[in-house]
């Protein structure tokens, strides 16, 4: 399964992704998150240490960890600001952490913490000027948070007047 | 010298081990006559207040936890808001800390936050960059002092360099990768003690589970 959270605020590139998404194979599920509410990460460890695998916040991610639990690769689609996913985008990645448990290892060089499930592998569709390397080494450092492999950052070179 | 801190960690502030760096930081810039005024960003209620510190002062620290190898997604949606031109100069540097040890893992947030002050019309005045800060919170608070307390040296060094582009900041970091034999005794020690530790820490929490429990199926 493969889940594609569309982190945008504007429709302008949806024909493009619906072709990225297209070509991702057939268990492919796209949430758009723009309508939904997703507060940021506040850092709390309540999902390692009070209620393991289950975020204190209380909104509409919890759906996402679901999706997240059955899934093999996840793809954030984000706009960018400072060459980076800009905050909408971030944010999906940072609330993540009740996939992994405070258990620490060593796994793969990196000082690591556990998988509470199996591995996920990450790849970033982006609109806007992404900084390509930076995007890139991002994909894979959080692969690696995840055990799995950087399937790339992707630049959405359609839309509008202001790709 | 006067030094507008931001504390861009998401956690309340009572709990956020970047507030208890920055207080150890600002110990030293103190000791050497600088003054300062911090901002928490985990209260919005004090953005307008940061925002305005930001564009009227010349000299900012954002002090930060490494979120998923980059910044918290809070901290992106505050610089959000900030002009991207500004009338008067100012220098921007940061204090980027992480749970994990190892410096080379914080190399990718301290590429971006390098690349980020000439986006905001700022100078860049360097990063100091550590790891191993995670059990601040779970330590007792005489050993979290400990912990915190050679930021307070940095602190010194910071006013009386005004920047962190000393060789002596560089070496903050500690080794950027420990060698392999050390390796495999930190594996050992994170299994048997550092894991066990958090597995008590949590049931003070009154954590009911273990630590690596699946809340949800896999219903794929």
């Amino acid at each position: 399964m493969t889940i594609v959270l569309n982190t945008l605020e504007t429709d302008d590139y949806a024909d493009e992704i619906d072709t990225l998404v297209s070509n991702m194979g057939n268990e492919v599920e796209m949430i758009k998150t723009s309508g939904m509410n997703i507060s940021h990460c506040l850092g709390c460890n309540q999902c390692w240490l009070k209620t393991p695998g289950v975020c204190a916040i209380k909104d509409d991610y919890e759906k996402i960890v679901r999706k997240l639990v059955g899934a093999q690769n996840l793809w954030i689609v984000s706009d960018t600001r400072f060459g980076f996913l800009d905050y909408r985008g971030k944010r999906v990645m940072d609330r993540i952490m009740p996939m992994l448990n405070m258990n620490i290892e060593f796994r793969d060089g990196w000082m690591r913490h556990q998988l509470r499930y199996h591995t996920l592998n990450v790849g970033v569709i982006y609109k806007g000027k992404g900084d390509q390397q930076l995007l890139d080494e991002w994909c894979e450092r959080a692969a690696v948070n995840l055990g799995g492999h950087s399937l790339g950052a992707t630049a959405l070179i359609g839309g509008k007047e202001d790709a | 010298m006067h030094i507008v801190i931001i504390n861009g960690s998401p956690r309340v502030k009572k709990y956020s081990n970047t507030d208890k760096i920055i207080q150890s930081f600002a110990k030293g810039l103190e000791e050497d006559g600088s003054t300062y005024e911090l901002y928490s960003l985990s209260d919005r209620k004090e953005w307008d207040a940061a925002r305005d510190a930001f564009n009227e002062n010349d000299n900012i620290i954002i002090a930060l936890p490494l979120y998923v190898e980059c910044v918290p997604s809070l901290l992106l949606e505050f610089l959000d808001t900030l002009p991207t031109k500004r009338t008067k100069s100012a220098q921007l540097s940061f204090i980027l800390h992480s749970g994990f040890d190892e410096g080379f893992q914080l190399r990718l947030g301290e590429r971006f936050l390098r690349a980020l002050p000439a986006q905001l019309g700022c100078t860049y005045g360097g990063c100091l960059v550590k790891g191993g800060t995670f059990t601040i919170r779970t330590s007792k608070p005489q050993d979290a002092e400990k912990m915190t307390k050679p930021y307070q040296a940095m602190g010194r060094l910071f006013a009386q360099r005004g920047t962190f582009n000393t060789r002596e900041a560089a070496k903050f970091t500690g080794p950027e990768q420990y060698p392999w034999l050390l390796r495999l005794m930190v594996g050992l020690i994170l299994k048997n003690v550092v894991n066990k530790k958090f597995e008590r820490f949590a049931q003070g929490w009154g954590c009911v589970r273990p630590l690596d429990y699946k809340a949800y199926q896999d219903n794929s």
